[in-house]
């Protein structure tokens, strides 16, 4: 009776998705997949994927209990040789003594249509192989044979890992149009797996629950005289949770300029184990929301207990800081000990991966190791410090509550005004100044009693690009002058990146040539290592090139080299927000002294153009007194991240802008 | 022998010990290597000792001071290794400015990783590196490696000054080797600096060079390993990848490479035969077939790069490619050989150095050179060379990656070094025709068809193969100075007979003419603007090269708005040099029409460093007057 029923009911469960993809089996290449010459929905696509299904079920081995079982099949058209690299495939895997997962690659075959018939060429062993990556991870590389433009090819891959806990993430999306993508993840009633989808088209999603069984073989000794083996055959039924995620003609992700990380747009699933609960066994919960991600990260080993190590840096630490009694110039001290005396090695992640005692010996550690001593650091003086998790650009934006979210970790000061975020990995760092790779949305502070809060990443704060100018024009057109640039921010971490970068006499080569050849003298910096204090830039310059004579007329722009003078928004279309990263201020306070003798004809007009919601401003003033021009431009960003509804406006905006600042002034003889 | 070997052995113990002890202090630097000066190489030290033809051992010892960030990529404390080469020992010890030991790296610390490149699906070859986050500047690496290999055939040459930025205190190589096998040498360039040559024995050979300052890279110089001393080196019996060779000179170098490496690689299955001779017909001429031949390959195979053994040196079997349809710049020469044959048109096999400044093969010394393989087809007394790994190159062009340089063509009878197909400056044309609109507004909208042959059809072609939108990024940036830029229209032409790319292009833009007043300014020459930005440079030392010369022509029909007149047209304008032809013409026609004509010419060559300021003041003249502007007033 119960066989028939569970017949009964996987007849329904297969029946019913077959119904809808029937196409979707391997083998089943047909002559009009192998005709199509271009994607239907998509001209330009060099390859195209026409299904990929992928199913991730748990199931049960008598030796090793649950394994996650992951089999995927994918048929690829290629239309294109720009499409050929899709003919080669891999897969990576986990591979040390704590998880080996195993990958085996079987049915690929390359499809072709020669001479109206379909032809078939097998993947041998010698299209296969297997890659050390590193200590901790292996790869399987395909590659598929006989590839032509207008090839079908098809593989299957399965991977067994060991572990219960890790379902992989499904992308649906990918560079080239995805035509069908399923999912299928099914685990027992034991387990509770939260799904977390991303991106801005989402697949459809039902859920089954289907009837299963484990039989467990087992025996046992009988204890006494007389020796007894009792063989023992346990059917253990059990319910599954069967989840089905289904694509359907996802377009192909197209990069994009001035976009954070495109990984944030692609359609996908990942999973993550919220519990674990067999009979008779306590429930094993796993982080669900922040607070408990947050909880269950604090108190791993490499995490809290190295927050709360003492005793490596007290003595060195109180001699830095001696007579320093204000607060905030404390912070600053403590953040500069740490910064001069510990280096990053290149390695994100929250976890420490030396010790914060090593790390501190031997003055080189990952971004755990030196932030959570700086931490330490400032709660030993007194502070209320205390670490913020943070996902990188590069690892994208922390959407959903999981470990995996975040890959590094700053530190916050709670003052009367508010949080001072911290980082002590990077030399220009300064405080609420992170770097660049963390303004990344928000992060997730972590107090001592395990608690946690929201915390905003993003500046908000102007970094501003002021620049003074004065400046004569002779009567030959010939332009001599000073001007003075300061920088504040991030700005200022900018201008710090690049004097870093070059040597002061190939910097003045640089800025010589990239602002229309002039000739610079007197040149000097100041505030170049004094962090909290704006770079200042002084020079003097001139050059012959900087106006035209033109008909015995003078035309010159008055900005100079300083003038925008390309739109940096050029697409026509934007599928993503527009990353600036933080808000900003262009200022250009410019005198122009005009020759004698000569007098304007026309100067440009002062304009103001405006933002819808105050995203930003720009103005454009210009005064003539005698023969002294004065000019004041400013453009303001004031919001960090522009949303795509508002980038016809901001293209429109620019151009304004950019308009204005290529407008001339002409002078004429009197 | 015995004796010499312990000698051998101790001298370089002693060395060993002496250098271990941190006597590396950085303030014994003389100023004059601190000059320009990233890093300094306080001692490199190379041993190498050849034992038989299957066998060399090499020991290096490198100390390095590391002055400043920049200096980190000096360390060079790495080592690859595959099967036939295995790293016996490496460490490395840091000290500190004062010569305390900071840290010390073993051999487990060394990161090891796979050694493949971007295009290599798989290699078996490894690499072993040091991964050192300074924690403070300057300090000092003191980095040893021992190696051992079976090949012979690969002695490292050596390179006292290894790069821009860094200085040398002490570099020394010493070579030992059995006199039997036949070592060569040669030296380049050794007199620029204090190098002398301190052992040349029948089995021994050394240098030491001291005090080399720091050179500074200077644009247009010919490439490093011109500029710099070098000593190549090689055997005349030995090893590669485990198959013994023997040869003096490319001659013998070809008759072996064809005997022991390519032969028994060209067999095909009788089909893939009879497919070739059906496709060819009745053609006669070798050519005609060749071009046939080559469209197959073309269409049939794709470039995959798998590096096992000797897999870097050999050709993958043709049978393989004819299955798989697919190899590396090697199997896919070789395969296209094979399938000549198959016709009966003879074809060599041809290694070189493939890149996009010529790098020659050194034509009078032989020893392994190369890292690119093409196919040669004799024409009459000609040859015609094949790129057989790209889908889409013309039959026999070869610019911007193997024209103009030295080659290996191996013939069964030996090797002959040839020289490819030099693309001549007025080869490499650029021929537009179009027009401009400039309305009231000072809107732009115009179309042009712009026809590329020579090295610039190369350059242009590839953006058939673009995305939409990378299209439309592409031709943004190449008309970058056209602001809001629309592209309305893009269609191509590939005549790969002919080789000739041509594109046909419709845009328009608002705000091009700048509006002052009631004038409008705007720039004559929209579509083809000089974008050469050739650098001030004071004191240059190098010679300098034009690698590529090109000759450009432009004629634009430009119409202007109703109701405007010309307050001002730029004068023609003409300039003649050694470095080319420069020429602009401005007609005025009825109907408020113009008439532009662009022509430039520039001389590809060698030039010295002396006459570098007049190619900058050249450049400099033509950019100026590709911004000339029109001047036009309401009426």
């Amino acid at each position: 009776m119960k066989i028939i029923k569970l017949l009964s009911l996987s007849v329904v469960l297969f029946v019913a998705p077959k119904a809808i993809s029937q196409e979707f089996k391997l083998g089943k290449v047909s002559i009009a997949e192998l005709q199509q010459k271009v994607h239907p929905k998509d001209s330009s696509a060099a390859a195209a994927i026409l299904y990929k299904k992928g199913v991730s079920r748990m199931q049960f081995d008598p030796n090793e209990g649950f394994c996650m079982i992951t089999d995927v099949e994918a048929r690829i058209k290629i239309y294109k040789k720009e499409g050929y690299e899709w003919a080669n495939q891999n897969v990576w895997y986990y591979n040390y003594t704590g998880l080996k997962e195993k990958v085996f690659f079987s049915d690929a075959v390359t499809y072709n249509l020669v001479d109206g018939k379909i032809e078939k060429t097998k993947l041998k062993s010698d299209g296969t192989f297997d890659e050390v990556l590193s200590k901790f991870r292996g790869q399987k590389k395909i590659t598929m044979p006989n590839v032509k433009e207008g090839s079908v090819i098809e593989y299957h891959y399965s991977i067994k890992c060991p572990s219960d806990g890790i379902i992989r993430d499904w992308d649906f999306q990918t560079s080239i149009p995805v035509n069908y993508s399923e999912f299928k993840v099914a685990y027992p009633e034991y387990y509770v797996f939260k799904p977390r989808q991303k991106g801005y088209i989402f697949p459809k999603i039902t859920t089954a629950k289907n009837s299963k069984n484990i039989i467990i073989n087992s025996k046992e000794r009988g204890d006494g005289n007389v020796t007894r083996t009792e063989f023992y055959n346990d059917k253990i039924d059990y319910t599954e949770t069967e989840v089905t995620y289904v694509a359907q003609d996802f377009p192909a992700l197209k990069e994009e300029d001035f976009v954070n990380n495109i990984d944030n747009y692609t359609s996908s699933v990942e999973h993550e184990l919220s519990l674990v609960q067999f009979p008779n066994r306590p429930v094993k919960e796993f982080s669900t929301d922040w607070n408990s991600v947050v909880k269950t990260i604090y108190e791993y080993d490499d995490f809290g207990p190295e927050l709360n190590k003492t005793g490596y840096f007290e003595e060195d630490l109180k001699k830095n800081l001696s007579g320093i009694t204000n607060q905030n110039e404390k912070i600053w001290a403590i953040l500069n000990y740490v910064k001069s005396n510990v280096k990053w090695n290149g390695y994100t992640g929250y976890n420490c991966d030396n010790g914060v005692r090593k790390a501190y010996k031997e003055k080189t550690g990952n971004i755990a190791d030196i932030n959570l001593m700086l931490t330490a650091m400032l709660r030993s003086e007194g502070f209320t410090a205390n670490p913020v998790l943070v996902s990188t650009r590069s690892n994208g934006i922390a959407l959903f509550p999981n470990r995996n979210a975040f890959n590094y970790v700053v530190s916050a000061v709670e003052t009367p005004e508010g949080y001072i975020l911290l980082d002590a990995t990077y030399k220009y760092s300064t405080p609420n100044v992170l770097p660049f790779r963390t303004l990344n949305w928000f992060g997730r502070l972590i107090r001592k009693n395990g608690s946690s809060e929201q915390i905003d990443l993003m500046p908000h704060k102007s970094s501003n690009d002021i620049v003074f100018m004065t400046y004569d024009i002779d009567g030959e057109g010939k332009v001599s002058g000073k001007a003075r640039r300061q920088c504040t921010d991030y700005k200022a971490m900018l201008s710090r990146e690049s004097f870093e970068k070059s040597k002061q006499e190939e910097y003045l080569e640089k800025l010589e040539e990239n602002n229309r050849k002039i000739e610079v003298s007197e040149y000097s910096r100041t505030n170049e290592k004094e962090l909290l204090s704006p770079t200042i830039e002084s020079y003097s310059f001139k050059g012959g090139d900087l106006s035209e004579v033109i008909g015995g007329k003078i035309y010159v722009n008055p900005m100079l080299f300083f003038a925008q003078e390309k739109n940096p928004f050029k697409q026509e279309v934007r599928e993503y927000q527009v990353d600036f990263g933080y808000p900003f201020q262009d200022k250009f306070n410019i005198t122009i002294k005009i020759p004698d003798g000569f007098t304007v004809e026309s100067l440009p007009q002062a304009v103001a153009y405006n933002m819808e919601s105050n995203l930003g401003s720009f103005k454009f003033n210009i005064l003539a007194t005698d023969n002294i021009l004065q000019l004041m431009v400013v453009n303001q960003i004031n919001e960090p991240i522009i949303s795509t509804d508002q980038y016809e406006m901001l293209k429109e905006y620019y151009k304004g802008v950019i308009a204005k600042q290529t407008e001339k002034i002409v002078l004429k003889r009197i | 022998m015995k004796k010499l070997f312990c000698a051998l052995f101790f001298l370089i113990f002693i060395f060993n010990s002496s250098a271990q002890k941190g006597d590396y202090l950085l303030f014994t630097v003389a100023d004059s290597l601190k000059e320009n000066a990233n890093a300094v190489v306080r001692l490199d030290q190379r041993d190498i000792v050849i034992t038989s033809q299957r066998s060399m051992n090499i020991k290096v010892q490198r100390v390095v001071s590391v002055l400043n960030n920049k200096g980190m990529e000096e360390v060079d404390a790495y080592q690859y290794y595959d099967k036939s080469t295995s790293v016996k020992n490496i460490e490395a010890t840091v000290y500190d400015a004062f010569g305390k030991e900071i840290k010390k790296i073993k051999r487990k610390d060394f990161i090891d990783r796979s050694a493949v490149d971007g295009g290599t699906i798989f290699s078996d070859n490894r690499i072993l590196y040091l991964d050192y986050t300074p924690i403070s500047y300057p300090f000092t690496v003191v980095y040893n490696c021992e190696y051992q290999t079976s090949n012979t055939a690969a002695i490292p040459s050596w390179r006292p000054l290894g790069g821009y930025f860094v200085s040398v205190e002490k570099s020394a190589v010493n070579v030992t080797f059995p006199q039997a096998l036949g070592f060569r040498k040669k030296e380049f360039l050794l007199s620029m600096f204090n190098i002398q040559k301190t052992v040349e024995t029948d089995t021994q050979l050394s240098y030491v060079a001291s005090n080399i300052p720091a050179q500074k890279p200077e644009e247009y110089s010919p490439i490093f390993s011109k500029l710099y001393p070098k000593v190549m080196m090689g055997l005349e019996f030995f090893n590669l990848e485990g198959v013994d060779g023997n040869a003096k000179d490319w001659k013998e170098y070809g008759k072996w490479f064809s005997e022991k490496i390519l032969t028994a690689t060209t067999t095909l299955p009788e089909e893939t035969k009879a497919k070739m001779k059906a496709l060819v017909g009745e053609e006669k001429d070798p050519i005609k077939k060749a071009r046939i031949i080559y469209k197959y390959v073309q269409e049939k195979s794709r470039y995959v790069s798998i590096q096992v053994g000797i897999g870097g040196f050999k050709p993958m079997l043709a049978q393989d490619v004819d299955r798989l349809g697919y190899g590396d710049c090697k199997a896919l020469s070789n395969y296209t050989r094979a399938l000549l044959s198959a016709v009966d048109v003879p074809s060599y096999y041809t290694e070189l150095y493939g890149d996009r400044s010529p790098i020659d093969i050194e034509e009078d010394f032989f020893s392994i050179q190369g890292n690119h393989a093409i196919l040669c087809v004799p024409d009459g007394n000609k040859y015609v060379f094949l790129e057989c790994t790209s889908q889409s190159n013309p039959f026999g062009y070869q610019a911007n990656f193997t024209d103009d340089r030295n080659v290996i063509v191996i013939k069964p009878e030996g090797a002959e070094i040839i020289r490819t197909k030099n693309y001549e400056s007025n080869e490499n044309t650029q021929n537009s025709k179009g027009y401009y609109t400039i309305d009231q507004n000072g809107s732009f909208s115009g179309k042009i068809a712009i026809v590329s042959q020579g090295s610039q059809y190369g350059s242009k072609e590839r953006v058939v193969r673009l995305l939409p939108e990378e299209k439309d990024k592409h031709y943004k940036n190449y008309w970058s100075n056209i602001n809001n830029l629309k592209l309305e229209k893009i269609s191509f032409s590939d005549d790969k007979e002919k080789i000739i790319f041509t594109e046909n292009i419709q845009l328009n833009a608002s705000n091009y003419g700048n509006i002052t007043g009631n004038k409008i300014l705007f720039t004559v020459d929209a579509f083809n603007q000089n974008t050469e930005n050739v650098r001030r440079i004071r004191n240059r030392k190098n010679p300098f090269q034009i690698l590529h010369g090109y000759f450009d022509t432009d004629e634009i029909e430009i119409n202007l708005p109703e109701g405007f007149s010309i307050e001002f047209l730029p004068s023609n304008y003409e300039l003649k040099g050694k470095f080319g032809e420069y020429k602009t013409e401005i007609i005025k026609k009825e109907n408020n029409k113009l008439t532009y004509k662009r022509s430039m010419f520039l001389n590809k060559g060698k030039y010295s460093n002396k006459e570098y300021d007049e190619y900058r003041l050249f450049m400099e003249q033509v950019s100026r007057n590709d911004n000339a502007k029109i001047i036009l007033t309401k009426n």
